[in-house]
Parts: structure tokens; C-alpha cells; sequence
């Protein structure tokens, strides 16, 4: 059993770690507004499919992580993304049955959520960033969340 | 919330609601210490350093790549490159034979007026990282931090004028704010005539707005702007622009008037770290500076304490002057 947890865990982190290396990867100006949340998807994904092996602790702790690396206040990314996985995983037995679209458009409302969690946070801390572009990263988020869910699938069968 | 209770297996889901809670406490709690207190900044600065490999790694490659790049480029290129740095040289040790003549001559000029604002005594040198911070401000990451006597609010060029103001420091890197952030903004005055103003950021790399002067203000296109040295966070007489369009509106009280940044706030890879000269002190009335700028007294402060070795902890308390929004 516990061995079986650590087998699990390997992918969850290496997973974890990549997306949120790419999260900082410098883009060209006109691209970095459509960047995805690929962390947060990331997480979405691990809550849905073994919420046991990490759930809301590695929610939490890679919203820690955006924080740091992202030079944000602190705890910012944390909450959100408690509060989007918290949903997810309540969900997630519904969503493994739900088609590749509806899908899709689920995880669209968890990074619409997210977003504006993130767009509150800002503004409460004085920072408010109030350019629509930001709501573009959902979309794609969830455009690629089909690509993305069946690659980790694959990583994690493996 | 009331969703979580209708759920099949009860047990869990009050345990997963139980977590989302605590969780979400834990991180709102985060969010009002590191913002209202500063008890977080030791937390910041270890995590910070657990941070970095990754933005190493990140870098690591397009570092590469220009490393490659240039282990590659031809004698030729090398030839014309090095012809072409030597007339710069030239050109640059001509125009500096008369500059110290010229400071000493400011040095006493300033001197009769009791003024001796901003002049900067000491650099570091400093190499942006590729890392992409936010996409929504403007923001780099320099790879010179706390350990090498950076602190919070200092002066930041380039080689072709003001680029902006260390916004936050940590252990190994710092984060630097640019004068186009729609947060921040920067006491300035016309070369021309000594006209005292506030240019504060758009968000556009290309572009800062003057938004405080009258229609009736003597400014005019091809106006260049220079650091005033107010606010004792930029040392004085540093170019931060020329005036690139101005728009007078009759029916308006205020101008409309667009700066061009001197410096390539798009393309600089190496800036400039700068402490201000020892026993600078600001002018008396410090007051006419506008709604955006600091308060004096914090101002004043930062200025003598960033002479002798800055030690991160002192400066890094007062906060960045002149990024408004930060204070409020």
C-alpha cells in the first residue's frame, strides 16, 4: 500500500515540477497573455484521477510555489488553487464520465474560477490588473486540457 | 459550499470540505501577513533560494543558445563588431574629458545652492534573467540580490537612461520594476527649462504620459526629460525621455503628453545598480512633488542609509517610493 502511494507520486511531482518550469519560460510578449495555467491543469488532473495520493496539499503547495517564483504576494496562487482543486475533487466522479467536451468545458469554468480568485486577490492587495486579456488563458486552458489530460494518463498508466 | 454536504460518502467529503477550509485559511492568512506585516520577508528569501535552480533551468537553455550564437559568429563579424565598439570608445573617452570638469563644476554650483541631490557614487552590474514574470506587469528578474547589497527602492539604469527600481529583493536574484509599469512613476523635469513633473507608466514598453502638466505648460516635442533627484530614489540628471507628441486639448485643464523612455526597456540585458553619493540630501520643500510620490521622510531616509554598506535588512523596510499603488 505504501509503496504503491510512492509509485504514484513520482509522476504527480516530475509532472508538477515541469509545468511549473514552463510557467515561467520566457514567450514572445504577444503570446505570454494566451500562456496557459499548465500548473494548475497539472493539478486539476491529479485531483480528478487519484485525489489520495496528493489532492489539496499539492494544491496547496504548488500555489506556494506560483507565488514564489511568480514574485507575487503570498498565498495568492495558494488559494485559488486550494479552492478550484477542493472543486474538482468533489466533482471528479462525475467528471471521469462526462464526454472529452464537457469535460473541457468544466475545467473552463475551474480556470474562469480560478482566474478570478486570483483577479480579487490582486485587487484587494492594490496591484489590480484589469486588462481583459487575462481571461484568455482559460480558454486555452481548456482547449489544450483534452491534449494534456491524456498525455498524463499515459504517465501515469506507465 | 452547501454542496459539499449532500454527498454519497459522507465521510470523505466532510474530511475533503474539512482540508478545502483549512487549506484556504491558511493561505488568506498568508496573503494578510505578507501584505499588511512584514514577518514574511526571511520566509520569502529561503523559498526564494529553493526557487532558483528552477529559473536556472529555465534559463539555462536560451543561455546556451547565446552562448552558442556567439562561440559561432565569424571572424568577420568579430572584426566588424570590434571596429565598431573602438569608435564608440572613442567617441565616449572624448566626450568624458570634460566631464569631470563638469561635475566639479555642478559639485560647486550645487554647492551655492545647498543642494547636492542624488548625485550617484557606486554601481553594480547586473544581468536580466530569462524569466518570464508576470505578463500583465512589467517586471524582470536580475540576478544580483540582498547578498550583494541590493535593496528595495534602488535606482535601476541602463545604457541609455532610467529603467526602473528594484521593486523586491531576495537572497540571490531581485525584481525590478520599469518606469512604463502603469504603477509606477517618476519625478522628473524638462532639460529645457527646469519644469518639474511626474512621468508615470502606460504598460506600453514604448511609451510614459505626463498627466500632470497644464495645457499651458511650456513643453514641446523633442523635449528631453531628466531625472529631478525629488524623492531621493533617483539620483538627478539621469535622461529619462524625450517628449515624443503633445496633445493640448482646449476644452481640457491638463495636457496630454507622451514620452518616449530613453532606455530600451524592451531589449537592455545589462543594467545598472545604483547608490546614491554619500551625505546627498534632498532640497528643503520636497512637497511639490506630486500625489504620487513618496513621503518625504522615507525619502530622505533612504538616501543617506544607501551610502556606506547598504545592509539589506535597513533599506529594504521603506517601501518603493514611487510605486503608488504598492503603498496604498
Amino acid at each position: 500500500m505504501m509503496r504503491d502511494d510512492r509509485i504514484r507520486r513520482l509522476p504527480m511531482m516530475l509532472s508538477a515540477l515541469v509545468a511549473l518550469a514552463l510557467a515561467v519560460v520566457p514567450l514572445p510578449s504577444v503570446l505570454d497573455a494566451l500562456r496557459p495555467d499548465l500548473l494548475v491543469l497539472v493539478v486539476f488532473y491529479w485531483s480528478i484521477e487519484s485525489p489520495r495520493a496528493g489532492g489539496l496539499t499539492l494544491a496547496f503547495f504548488a500555489g506556494i510555489a506560483l507565488d514564489v517564483i511568480k514574485g507575487v504576494v503570498l498565498g495568492q496562487h495558494a488559494l485559488a488553487l486550494t479552492l478550484m482543486a477542493a472543486w474538482a475533487t468533489y466533482l471528479r466522479l462525475r467528471l471521469r464520465v462526462f464526454s472529452v467536451l464537457s469535460q473541457s468545458l468544466t475545467i473552463f469554468a475551474f480556470l474562469t474560477g480560478y482566474q478570478f480568485i486570483l483577479f480579487w486577490v490582486d485587487g484587494a492587495t492594490g496591484n489590480p490588473v484589469t486588462s481583459f486579456s487575462r481571461w484568455l488563458a482559460p480558454v486555452v486552458g481548456a482547449v489544450i486540457w483534452p491534449f494534456l489530460s491524456s498525455a498524463l494518463s499515459r504517465l501515469h498508466e506507465r | 459550499m452547501v454542496a459539499f454536504r449532500n454527498s454519497d460518502s459522507s465521510g470523505r467529503t466532510t474530511g475533503l470540505l474539512l482540508r478545502c477550509v483549512l487549506y484556504s485559511l491558511l493561505a488568506l492568512g498568508l496573503i494578510i501577513l505578507d501584505k499588511r506585516y512584514d514577518h514574511l520577508g526571511r520566509i520569502r528569501r529561503l523559498l526564494s533560494i529553493a526557487a532558483y535552480p528552477v529559473q536556472v533551468a529555465v534559463e539555462s537553455p536560451f543561455e546556451g543558445w547565446n552562448w552558442f550564437r556567439q562561440s559561432v559568429s565569424s571572424r568577420g563579424a568579430l572584426r566588424a563588431d570590434n571596429v565598431r565598439l573602438q569608435a564608440e570608445l572613442r567617441l565616449a573617452q572624448f566626450r568624458l574629458q570634460r566631464y569631470e570638469a563638469l561635475e566639479a563644476e555642478t559639485q560647486r554650483l550645487r554647492g551655492l545652492r545647498d543642494n547636492t541631490a542624488g548625485v550617484s557614487n557606486r554601481f553594480i552590474v547586473g544581468d536580466i534573467m530569462d524569466v518570464d514574470l508576470d505578463a500583465f506587469r512589467a517586471r524582470v528578474l536580475v540576478d544580483k540580490g540582498a547578498g550583494d547589497g541590493v535593496f528595495v527602492g534602488q535606482a535601476v539604469l541602463d545604457a541609455g537612461g532610467v529603467f526602473g527600481q528594484v521593486a523586491r529583493v531576495e537572497q540571490l536574484t531581485s525584481e525590478v520594476i520599469l518606469i512604463s509599469d502603469p504603477t509606477h512613476a517618476i519625478p522628473v523635469q524638462i532639460n529645457r527649462n527646469g519644469l518639474r513633473t511626474i512621468a508615470v507608466g502606460t504598460g506600453d514598453s514604448s511609451r510614459l504620459k505626463l498627466p500632470y502638466l497644464p495645457t499651458s505648460a511650456d513643453v514641446i516635442a523633442g523635449d528631453l526629460l531628466v531625472t529631478s533627484g525629488l524623492g531621493g530614489i533617483f539620483p538627478a540628471g539621469y535622461p529619462v525621455g524625450t517628449i515624443a507628441e503633445v496633445k493640448r486639448d482646449p476644452a481640457q485643464s491638463l495636457a496630454d503628453v507622451d514620452v518616449r523612455p530613453a532606455a530600451s526597456l524592451d531589449r537592455s540585458r545589462e543594467l545598472l545598480f545604483v547608490w546614491l553619493k554619500p551625505g546627498a540630501v534632498l532640497p528643503a520643500a520636497p512637497s511639490a512633488k506630486a500625489p504620487a510620490a513618496a513621503n518625504p521622510a522615507s525619502g530622505a531616509a533612504a538616501a543617506p542609509r544607501a551610502d556606506a554598506q547598504p545592509a539589506p535588512a535597513n533599506p529594504a523596510k521603506a517601501p518603493p517610493a514611487q510605486t503608488g499603488a504598492n503603498d496604498e
